[in-house]
């Protein structure tokens, strides 16, 4: 039962896909280039809904996961999924890129999840067009055992973009953008193991920003963080917040209040709560939500 | 994939599906299909060999039931009984001269008598052996005329059976004039017999005569000189007394013999799996029992896995409970290194220098309390299984280990937190514990044995027939052949399509079946174990 | 008693510790009677195959043993004198000493010359066959390892997987025999004992791939998937490349196997003798259909079908000595490959 009825207004899906209207709808996609100065191709402004979700049901096997999780998340915004372990936070953020396929058994058995205004969960959907669309960021920081250089221009790699002038562009912006730039410029070409954990972190949203997704969903990105390291990925958070729509799932309570915009707060598989992250940490409308602020929780 | 898109238009959010497809199908899919087809690989040979060993072998039962109607309706049957009678004789006979033996032994070893004076002593019971192997010549001179004719009634269908095959060839082929020309005169197996059958009478009188003969002979069977030799006399006698008395059921089984019995189909299989005469290439008739060949390979392993059980269980406890690390570190790739000895080069090992030295070994005097010793083949069940033990120890070794290693480490430390010893700790918890382990273990390493092929055929002697098991443990001393060195030794040779062709296939299915069997039961007791731990 | 204290935990002497000891023993013994059975094999094959294979005098290998083929072995006395020679020798040697045509002569064949055709059959056997079992193996196990969901499918294929492994490699011969050599008609032929033994090792192949490619850590497959790779790329890209060592290591096993195994080839790939090198074909088409020379064969052939004496044993420890050493310069090779990729893809 959700106690906390969703509080942001509803704004039609429909803003989006008129943006489209002009091409047709075979395109081929594109590739985002380091020249495209919006990020996110194109453009849902900052406030508006971007991602949907309706009425979701969602099941490992038989074991339901996610009970009815109705939630709007803004474009341009950072919002963070917070909850007790196993509240099925880190479920829902798969659920937008769709990772849970890998996983055998599971389904979506109701309800949608919309990203401008287009069901991800529909059979016609491409999969691959999607992530490309939706990067993720894991707890586990996971380069891949290959350079530096191309742990970055992989995603860029596979679309097939070779130009060696365009993917040093793209590897300069995307480690600029992730912060780690200045660290690591003398030494690209040196295996992305090398690095210590914070600067892994860092090259795998690197490696996220450099396809020019949309939306980026970040699995408890600092769990595994010293404070130091912890803060400076805080900070490349709100720089990418101006180009990307972040959704972050978090057991950091200070971490959520300083990061986010709106949080979401998960118990069991439902939502309980969702708003400004003001209103959460300082006058929850649920009881629940606000023991668990607190650090009451029990 | 697609061009990059310098013009950096907005992209839409366009994430449905527009991939190639292809009957439906896009890249991915063709490629998930690719290695899909792969895995099926698996199944797809193991329904091939299922397919092919039956396609060869299945055709044996119907040649084998043909081949033992012609048996019958040639008369070959009726003259194997005479022949039994006959061979029962010489069975006692080579009692009789076991008994000269001893006697001899007795006469030069007891009583000190050079071995011309001991021979000496011995006329009179020579005198008796004449007499009583004599009696039966008659009967064999019959036996071998028998044998004959019956010969010839065989060999009279087999030429009908091929100049048909002839015919069909050249009609085959559109010689219609040439297959005409083919004379072919069917068997009347009746009429053809009937000379056979007539010398029943006569046979009859000479097997009263015989039997009359063989008893007077035992009247004059000289005194033993010594209590146990005495005692084997009587033994003989009462023999030969059984042997006379069962002399008129042979009359019988021949008086109500039949050429025209039908042979039920089951004796086709019944001759195979209980047969005990691997018998081919003979002038008179083959028999395809397996039970020699089952027997042999059934001894082999039992000596190999007597040696490699506590070889491969004691080192894989020792490695994993006991040694030091730098020991575990060098000794495990050495014993797995092992398993990496090319089984041809383990049987040439066998044939140059272990065989020798095994049977050196034998003839070494104070060993001689150990059974079968000393022993004068040099190839034979024990030197194959001290070999095939050298094969199976690294899987035992190699299984054991992954099991002691798969106990729990809480069940160990909590053993030594109750005060208990490292022996106590390792007898009561942990080998209990991987026991189902160990014991699939044992089992694979048995397939493994079963399997092999080279050792056995160079090394197990390849005599064809069922060891002497009234020699006890000494057993082990006597060469064998076995299921797969018979395949890879006759395959070579035989005739394709032929009955002995086939009857090697259907060892190979045996084999088949048995491996599937012993892997079944392996898995089947590692499964029940995954589920009583969890 | 005017020993010092014995405090309370003092080891002591007893029946328990000693029959501890002495069991400790007995599974020590086990372990390097074990060992030691391996070396003595070893150890006498090298020990009196090196006589075969090296010399005295420079270059130290005895190279026409690698590089003839078999010849018969030609013992005779001629002018009081002993000699020893080869099939080819022994004739030029009647051609010179025209005296010596009807000199008595004893020969045991095989047991003169060389072994170089049988090195290159088993070359060509073990190249061709784990080629085919290794685009066999590598494949199944990426389905079963990155595509299978669990299902009846699926068991059933590892069932088949499992009792595979436990076939007997003279079944296995059996049914290429069965199979490739008469239904398919090749023949005798590189091509069928390729299949044979490529089958042979097909489960040792797939169940060392799945290793490997479980070693790879999920995080490479997510982060890829992550990026909008495809299952494909991410395969081709971030999995195989980083499983590919453990393969070929574990692929070792394989190869000593298909190396070693006689009875499969006996029937389907092996000839007693064959003058022709596989390559002397007129025929490009031929070469797949040609039967070849084996080593483990050929050991077969000249410890069961000549006797056993001084002359013989020459021919017969040197083969098993250099199979011994083919065997292992395979598993040598592969490792170093693995070394050199284990370099490249570190994680
Ligand atoms: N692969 C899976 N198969 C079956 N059930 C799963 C699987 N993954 C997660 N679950 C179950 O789904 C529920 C939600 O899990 P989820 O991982 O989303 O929790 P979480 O909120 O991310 O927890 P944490 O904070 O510990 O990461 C849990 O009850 C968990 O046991
Ligand atoms: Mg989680």
């Amino acid at each position: 039962m959700v106690t906390a009825a969703p509080i942001l207004m509803d704004t039609p899906p429909s803003a989006s896909a008129k943006s489209s209207a002009g091409k047709s709808p075979f395109s081929l996609p594109t590739v985002a280039v380091p020249s495209v100065s919006a990020p996110g191709g194109l453009a849902a402004p900052a406030g508006e809904t971007l991602v949907d979700i309706s009425h979701l049901d969602f099941f490992y096997q038989t074991s339901q996961a996610l009970h009815d999780i109705n939630l709007k998340i803004e474009a341009k915004k950072v919002t963070a999924f917070i909850g007790p372990s196993g509240c099925g936070k880190s479920t829902l953020l798969r659920c937008l890129n769709r990772m849970n396929d890998l996983i055998d058994g599971t389904r979506v058995a109701r309800g949608t999840i919309k990203i401008h205004g287009v069901d991800i969960y529909q059979p016609d959907v491409d999969v691959i067009e999607l992530r490309k669309r939706v990067g993720m960021v894991f707890q586990k920081s996971n380069p891949f055992p290959k350079s530096i250089y191309e742990n970055i221009t992989y995603g860029l790699r596979l679309q097939g973009l070779n130009d060696k002038a365009k993917l040093d562009a793209v590897v300069e912006k995307s480690l600029r953008g992730a912060a780690l730039w200045d660290e690591v410029k003398d030494r690209l070409d040196s295996s992305g193991l090398g690095l210590s954990g914070g600067q892994q972190q860092r090259l795998c949203i690197a490696r996220a920003i450099a396809v020019e997704p949309e939306v980026i969903l970040m699995d408890e990105p600092c769990s595994a963080l010293d404070p130091v390291a912890t803060a400076k990925v805080e900070e490349l958070i709100q720089e990418l917040r101006e180009r990307f729509t972040i959704v972050i799932v978090t057991h950091n309570m200070q971490q959520a209040a300083r990061c986010s915009d709106t949080t979401a707060f998960f118990y069991l598989g439902k939502l309980i709560e969702f708003a400004a992250t003001r209103d959460i940490f300082t006058n929850p409308a649920n009881a629940q939500t606000e023991a668990y602020v607190s650090g009451r929780f029990g | 994939m697609s061009e990059p898109n310098s013009t950096a238009a907005p992209a839409a959010f366009a994430i449905q599906k527009r991939r190639l497809r292809l009957l439906g199908l896009t890249l991915d899919d063709t490629i998930k299909a690719f290695f899909g087809g792969n895995a099926v690989v698996a199944i797809v040979v193991l329904t091939l060999i299922t397919i092919f060993l039956l396609r060869e072998g299945l055709g044996f039962f119907a040649q084998n039931s043909q081949s033992l109607r012609v048996y019958r309706q040639a008369g070959l049957e009726y003259v194997d009984f005479i022949r039994a009678e006959v061979d029962d004789h010489t069975a006692l006979t080579r009692y009789l001269s076991d008994l000269r033996l001893r006697q001899l032994t007795d006469l030069t070893e007891v009583k000190k008598l050079s071995l011309e004076d001991a021979n000496a002593a011995l006329t009179k019971f020579d005198e008796f052996a004449d007499k009583f192997s004599g009696t039966v010549d008659p009967l064999r001179s019959m036996l071998s005329d028998l044998t004959e004719q019956a010969t010839a009634i065989k060999t009279k269908f087999i030429v009908t059976g091929d100049k048909k095959e002839e015919r069909r060839q050249l009609l085959a082929e559109g010689k219609t004039a040439e297959a005409a020309a083919v004379q072919i005169e069917e068997t009347d197996f009746a009429a053809e017999l009937k000379p056979l059958v007539a010398t029943l009478p006569a046979f009859k009188e000479g097997n009263r005569e015989f039997g009359r003969a063989l008893l007077a002979t035992l009247d004059g069977a000289p005194v033993m000189p010594a209590p146990e030799l005495a005692a084997r006399m009587e033994k003989l006698k009462q023999l030969t007394r059984d042997y006379v008395a069962g002399l008129p059921a042979v009359e019988h089984a021949l008086e109500t013999w039949d050429y025209a019995r039908p042979i039920p189909a089951w004796k086709a299989v019944s001759s195979f799996v209980f047969g005990r005469q691997w018998l081919t290439a003979s002038f008179w008739q083959d028999w395809y029992g397996v039970i020699p060949l089952f027997i042999g390979s059934l001894m082999v392993s039992i000596v190999a896995l007597v040696l490699a059980v506590p070889l491969g269980v004691g080192a894989a406890i020792y490695i994993n409970q006991i040694a030091s690390l730098r020991e575990q570190r060098i000794i495990k790739p050495c014993i797995e290194f092992i398993s990496a000895i090319p089984s041809v080069v383990l049987g040439f090992f066998g044939i140059a220098v272990l065989g020798q030295a095994l049977r050196a070994l034998s003839q070494v005097s104070w060993l001689s309390w150990m059974p079968g010793f000393p022993y004068s083949e040099r190839l034979n069940i024990l030197t194959a299984g001290c070999l095939l033990a050298l094969i199976a120890v690294p899987t035992i070794f190699t299984l054991a280990e992954d099991a002691l290693n798969n106990v729990p480490r809480a069940f160990k430390e909590a053993s030594f937190a109750l005060g208990a010893s490292r022996l106590q700790t390792i007898v009561k918890i942990i080998v209990p514990a991987s026991l189902s382990g160990i014991i699939s273990a044992v089992l694979l390493g048995l397939g493994r044995v079963v399997g092999e092929t080279m050792v056995v055929l160079l090394c197990a002697g390849n005599r064809i027939a069922i060891p002497d098991f009234t020699a006890g443990l000494s057993v082990v001393t006597q060469p064998v052949h076995t299921m797969t060195g018979i395949i890879a030794q006759e395959m070579g040779e035989v005739v394709r399509g032929s009955i002995h062709y086939r009857a090697l296939f259907v060892v190979g299915l045996v084999l088949f079946a048995l491996s599937l069997l012993i892997n079944y039961v392996a898995q089947g007791i590692v499964r029940k174990y995954r589920i009583s731990i969890g | 008693m005017s020993a010092p204290a014995v405090h309370r935990f003092q080891s002591q002497p007893n029946a328990a510790r000693r029959s501890e000891r002495a069991a400790f023993w007995l599974f020590r013994a086990a372990t390097y009677l074990v060992l030691a059975c391996g070396l003595g094999v070893f150890g006498t094959i090298f020990f009196k195959g090196a006589g075969t294979v090296f010399k005295a005098e420079a270059p130290f290998i005895n190279t026409t043993f690698f590089t003839d083929a078999p010849e018969s072995l030609y013992i005779f006395e001629f002018e009081g004198k002993k000699y020893e020679m080869g099939d080819r020798a022994f004739r030029a040697f009647k051609e010179k000493h025209p005296a010596a045509a009807k000199v008595k002569s004893e020969s045991y064949v095989y047991s003169a010359g060389g072994i170089f055709p049988c090195i290159v059959g088993t070359v060509l056997l073990v190249v061709g066959s784990m080629t085919i079992a290794l685009v066999l193996g590598v494949c199944a196990a990426i389905y079963l390892n990155e595509y299978a969901r669990d299902g009846l499918f699926i068991r059933f294929v590892r069932l088949a997987i499992l009792n595979l492994a436990g076939v007997p490699s003279i079944v296995f011969g059996l049914f290429g025999f069965g199979m490739f050599v008469i239904y398919f008609g090749w023949n005798v032929s590189l091509l069928a004992g390729w299949f044979t033994l490529a089958f042979m090792v097909l489960p040792v192949v797939i169940t060392a791939s799945e290793e490997s490619l479980k070693a790879v850590p999920k995080g490479f497959r997510e982060g890829s998937l992550a990026l909008g790779a495809t299952k494909w790329q991410t395969i081709r890209k971030n999995v195989v490349p980083y499983a590919l060592p453990g393969i070929l290591t574990s692929s070792i096993l394989g190869i000593a196997r298909v190396a070693g195994e006689t009875a499969p080839i006996m029937f389907t790939a092996a000839y007693v003798v064959r003058d022709k090198l596989p390559w002397e074909v007129e025929k490009a088409g031929e070469f797949l259909f040609q039967g070849v020379m084996a080593l483990p064969y050929h050991i077969y052939v000249v410890s069961s079908k000549i006797p056993q004496n001084d002359y013989t044993e020459r021919v017969q420890y040197g083969t098993a000595f250099v199979f011994l050493l083919v065997v292992a310069l395979i598993a040598a090779s592969s490792i170093l490959l693995r070394n050199h990729l284990r370099s490249r893809y570190k994680w």
